[in-house]
């Protein structure tokens, strides 16, 4: 499957994916396998059953959530293709080494994807319900609501600085300083 | 009861052993030509030499540590290990002069160092050992450990017997297999140099696990390697047929995945263990030391790597145990632990300075200078290799600074030591040479690159470690990050470590959680809750501190202002835990006093005993104001800054009046409390209860005069120490004007300890709402004095769920937000919290006053 699918990647698609998200060649090949894999009916897209069809994004606790975010923000009609799909990737690469940072993966973009994991409404700030919501998913429902809340105003209230109850974008970087998010953020793309 | 028993055989068995090793010298000897007369009195030495001289060890080292301490300047320039082995040198030149060296007690044996000294140590790194980086590097410290090992051993060995043949060692002949058991033991990176060396200069915790990680797990290897050359030298050189050194190569592995095995069985055997201590929690930090020693005494006794299996029962068992003991147990246990290996560390040093002053040394200067050089030198190219092939897969990779750490953090130290002491001199020859040559690499190390580390590191700019604070958000968006990385990673079909740890998480999750914890986790996260009840505790540690050191004043008034408003939401309606109301009304950036004292190790123990402490210190007030301000207390102040000033004058009142001077006096030096709070261990049973009412009680005192006076009676007689189970007792007594509360009161008071230990959170939630409904209840008799409408009110739940859902300031909470349906899911809440606190309590009832009554 892997050497059929490299021969249906367009030789100049594949560079010009190269360029932009500053993969190898080989990388892209072989996501591109991958993609195809998922790809169950071949259509060229994936869709949201096709991820969550995924062993392991099924019982993330954030596995929708994230496909939430990856259909909406990268991909559109919860349909995405490979080159957005590229893009998304492209973000998790490591950016130590200062040649081999694109505007993909910069440390701010690896944050705002985090952040937008949280903010759902797309209104730059995430609020309280944003956070109760994310909250609710990762520690189950066995806690009660009131301590989801009070864990939630806690939160907001040690980020928050300008006391508007809710969290933008520069005070959630700010405490993620401290925060090696560059190194968690990142993955290794086999080649 | 099984258990119990089981242990106590082992205290006694311990003690024998103790006993008999120590104590074999001794003699009763009566001199026959003397009539027999009564003494008055009898010196009687040799009775307790042995032990005595230990103990005037133990002795001298603890207060050689405290006054290196007490300049700062000798501890900044000289880390502690140097200076403990001139104070050993200083020592050892004296006991030489005096001829006391021939004497058992004052030279480092082997033996002792192996069964007695190294144990503490390596367990306390185990049960320290920061899962998470460990296991992100294992591979690199797989590597490091055992090829780089493996490597360093032979080149050294080889090079070093190579030189012979050259006039460098002035004629001396080394054979080669000596050369290689001398190599075998001074290649291997020494754990507790390096644990003693980087706790000190707080590098990056990768490249601290990294070189410690190496270190731990390289005592296979270099057990094996020199057990291997030992044997081989006994069997000769030209006898050796290469059955040995398949056998030799086979036991590395039964070597080091025994000692692994080992240990984690006897961790799990521990954690099981642990699980039905729950009425004798005495014993619980004597479970985990026990359990973790025979794991190394079994391994040493099989013959297999006994540090790989105490470090990984440690491992383990941290795992598990801290959610079965209690609190003060879990203090306790650490508080042992960390004791425990810095006071062997201590005596290792001592000694390896003491021993150095003896007569058999052969000092070969060639043969010295060539080992510290090839030391040096195979050491920076094995690390060069193998962090560069580590490269290829490592995700951060060690950049060239990083190796340079590395390869200069490679200590030796007192296990080579050791070794080389036990090396037979009917076999090996050249033994002295060896001694002495293993003698000056330990003291090259220690001090020279001990001692310039700590500018180097400076110097290249390597990343510090940092010490942070515990911040929910910063632990949630971790989590976020793993979860995240790990769907992306399936996704991308890359499957690297990230979804590894996810199914070793479900696997503990799963099956390790259920049978060895006694309340399997029913939730998902328990860190993250962890973290949050953790930082609860912080900040109420921090409001303490305001309140006693600097009583808030109009500054600190002003702080509180500036914070959020939701900070303040609930401090009307739900605040029962304590911690949790003080956080609300807590100044973001109080100075953290308490905090401020040795933050970069035992963070957690310091939490535990500055929680004890806390509550320790809150009891004296509580009691008294429990009793008097049921009745006389006026509820006017609703508005925030009420609160504040209620807030800021109980506290001040407080001081003022019921802190004892015992109290007082102890009060500023945070960590001498924690003996007393080891010491008072059962109290807080009692005191938690309480602590919520007198913080939220306002004070009437300078209003009216007769309560006060009252109160001051009360407060008197109840001023004698009383074990806590009448003290809970007692504060229901007072209280009887209200059943209700009191039977609140009583059942938060039992509902605390077991719901506490095995299941921090939803404990939380009970006394959330027990504490609520008693500081209610506590509030409506309260308020008779003043307001006639409320005086024939009967007390029921329902009526909780009125002030609950009525109070102006609950219904502002949830206006500002986006979640109007809330208040009306709230009486099911409640109901559910009462459920669960009348089941917990009863429950728990027998159990935690047979604890009380056996502490």
């Amino acid at each position: 499957m892997g050497s059929n699918a490299s021969i249906m990647l367009q030789q100049e698609d594949l560079q010009n994916i190269c360029q932009q998200t500053g993969f190898t060649g080989k990388q892209v090949q072989r996501l591109y396998s991958r993609f195809k894999l998922l790809d169950k009916r071949d259509c060229g897209y994936l869709t949201r059953e096709d991820l969550l069809i995924i062993p392991e994004v099924n019982i993330n606790p954030l596995g929708e959530r994230l496909i939430d975010v990856i259909m909406e923000d990268y991909g559109e009609n919860n349909q995405i293709n490979f080159k957005q799909f590229m893009y998304l990737l492209a973000k998790f690469r490591q950016g130590k080494i200062k040649s081999s940072i694109t505007n993909y993966n910069t440390r701010e973009s690896k944050l705002r994807f985090l952040f937008d994991m949280y903010d759902r409404n797309h209104d730059m700030k995430i609020d309280r319900t944003e956070l109760l919501d994310v909250l609710k998913m990762m520690v189950g429902g066995n806690i009660h609501e009131d301590q989801i809340a009070t864990i939630a105003d806690h939160t907001i209230g040690e980020l928050d600085k300008d006391g508007d109850k809710s969290i933008t974008f520069e005070e959630f970087c700010k405490t993620l300083e401290r925060i090696d998010a560059d190194d968690k953020m990142s993955m290794k793309f086999l080649s | 009861m099984y258990q119990n028993k089981h242990s106590i055989f082992l205290i006694i068995l311990l003690g024998f052993i103790i006993h008999k090793y120590y104590c074999k010298e001794q003699t009763y000897e009566h001199k026959p030509n003397k009539p027999l007369r009564f003494h008055v009195a009898e010196f009687n030495f040799d009775h307790v030499s042995d032990v005595y001289a230990i103990t005037l060890w133990i002795l001298l080292g603890s207060l050689a540590k405290i006054g290196f301490h007490l300049s700062h300047r000798l501890t900044e320039k000289f880390p502690e290990s140097c200076l403990l082995i001139i104070l050993g040198l200083i020592v050892g030149g004296l006991l030489y002069v005096t001829h006391l060296t021939e004497q058992k007690a004052y030279v480092l044996n082997s033996d002792t160092f192996f069964l007695f000294l190294l144990p503490p140590i390596i367990l306390e790194a185990g049960y320290f050992m920061p899962n998470r980086p460990f296991f992100d590097n294992l591979g690199t410290i797989l590597l490091l450990a055992i090829v780089n090992t493996l490597f360093n051993t032979i080149c050294i060995g080889l090079t070093l017997w190579g030189f012979q043949f050259t006039p460098l060692y002035g004629g001396t002949q080394f054979e080669m297999l000596p050369c290689l058991v001398f190599a075998a033991l001074i290649s291997a990176v020494d754990p507790v140099a390096v644990l003693a060396t980087f706790s000190e200069i707080h590098v990056n915790d990768m490249l601290y696990i990294v070189v410690f990680g190496e270190s731990l797990l390289n005592d296979a290897v270099s057990v094996v390697l020199y057990r291997m050359f030992a044997s081989f030298a006994n069997i000769g050189q030209p006898n050796i047929i290469v059955m040995d050194i398949v056998l030799g190569c086979l036991s590395f592995f039964v070597v080091a995945l025994g000692g692994v095995l080992i240990g984690i069985i006897f961790g799990v055997i521990g954690c099981f263990t642990t699980k039905f201590t729950e009425h004798t929690p005495v014993l619980e930090p004597l479970i985990v030391l026990v359990y973790a020693y025979l794991a190394y005494l079994t391994s040493e006794m099989v013959s297999v790597s006994g540090i790989l299996a105490i470090t990984f029962c440690g491992m383990v068992m941290k795992q598990y145990v801290s959610f079965n003991i209690s609190k003060k147990s879990d203090a306790t246990t650490e508080y042992v632990l960390k004791m425990l290996s810095s006071i062997m560390e201590t005596i290792i040093f001592m000694f390896m300075g003491l021993s150095t002053v003896s007569d058999s040394h052969s000092w070969n200067t060639g043969f010295v200078f060539m080992t510290i050089l090839l030391c040096l030198v195979f050491r920076v190219i094995g690390i060069a290799i193998f962090a560069n092939i580590a490269n290829c897969w490592r995700l951060l990779e060690l950049t060239r600074i990083d190796m340079l750490i590395m390869s200069y953090g490679g200590l030796r130290g007192a296990i080579a030591f050791a070794l080389a002491l036990v090396l037979d001199e009917a076999k090996i020859a050249r033994k002295k040479e060896f001694v002495t040559a293993t003698i000056a690499v330990v003291f090259f190390t220690v001090f020279i690159q001990g001692i310039t580390i700590g500018p180097l590191v400076k110097l290249l700019n390597v990343r510090r470690k940092q010490i942070e604070e515990p911040t929910m958000s910063a632990k949630l968006t971790n989590r976020m990050m793993d979860h995240v990385m790990t769907c992306l990673e399936e996704i991308s079909g890359s499957g690297g470590s990230n979804s590894l740890r996810d199914r070793v998480r479900n696997l503990d999750r799963n099956y390790f959680k259920r049978w060895l914890l006694r309340e399997p986790p029913d939730r998902k996260d328990i860190k993250l809750l962890q973290t949050f009840k953790k930082i609860n505790t912080l900040t109420a540690m921090r409001v303490h501190d305001t309140a006693r050191g600097l009583v808030p004043s109009a500054s600190t008034a002003t702080v509180q202002q500036g914070i959020p408003e939701h900070h303040h939401l609930r401090s009307h309606s739900a605040y029962g835990n304590v911690s949790e109301l003080i956080a609300a009304n807590l100044p973001e950036n109080t100075v953290p006093d308490l905090m401020s004292y040795e933050n970069h190790e035992g963070e957690h123990h310091h939490n535990d005993a500055e929680m004890h402490h806390f509550l320790d210190t809150n009891l004296y007030s509580a009691r008294p104001r429990a009793a008097i301000h049921l009745r006389n207390q006026d509820e006017t102040g609703s508005s925030d800054d009420g609160t504040h000033a209620r807030f800021e004058k109980s506290y001040h009142h407080r001081d003022q009046r019921y802190l004892p001077t015992r109290l007082e006096r102890e009060l500023p030096h945070g960590p001498k409390t924690i003996s007393k709070t080891i010491h008072n261990a059962n109290r807080p049973i009692g005191l938690t209860n309480s602590s919520p009412k007198h913080t939220r009680s306002p004070p009437t005192t300078h209003q009216q005069p007769n309560p006060r006076s009252r109160s001051r009676s009360i407060a008197a007689h109840q001023h004698s120490p009383i074990p806590s189970g009448q003290r809970t007792k007692s504060i229901s007594k007072d209280s009887r004007i209200s059943p209700l509360a009191s039977t609140h009161i009583e059942n938060e008071g039992t509902g605390r300890t077991a719901a506490e230990r095995s299941r921090p959170w939803r404990h939380l939630s009970i006394t959330e709402e027990t504490g609520a409904s008693s500081s209610k209840t506590a509030n409506i008799p309260l308020a008779n004095g003043n307001d006639p409408n409320l005086h024939h009110i009967p007390l029921t739940v329902a009526d909780f769920g009125g002030t609950y859902t009525k109070s102006p300031e609950y219904m502002g909470e949830y206006a500002t937000t986006t979640k109007p349906e809330e208040p009306s899911s709230r009486p099911d809440v409640r109901d559910i919290f009462n459920k669960q606190s009348e089941d917990v309590s009863e429950q728990q009832d027998d159990g935690s006053t047979e604890s009380i009554t056996r502490l």
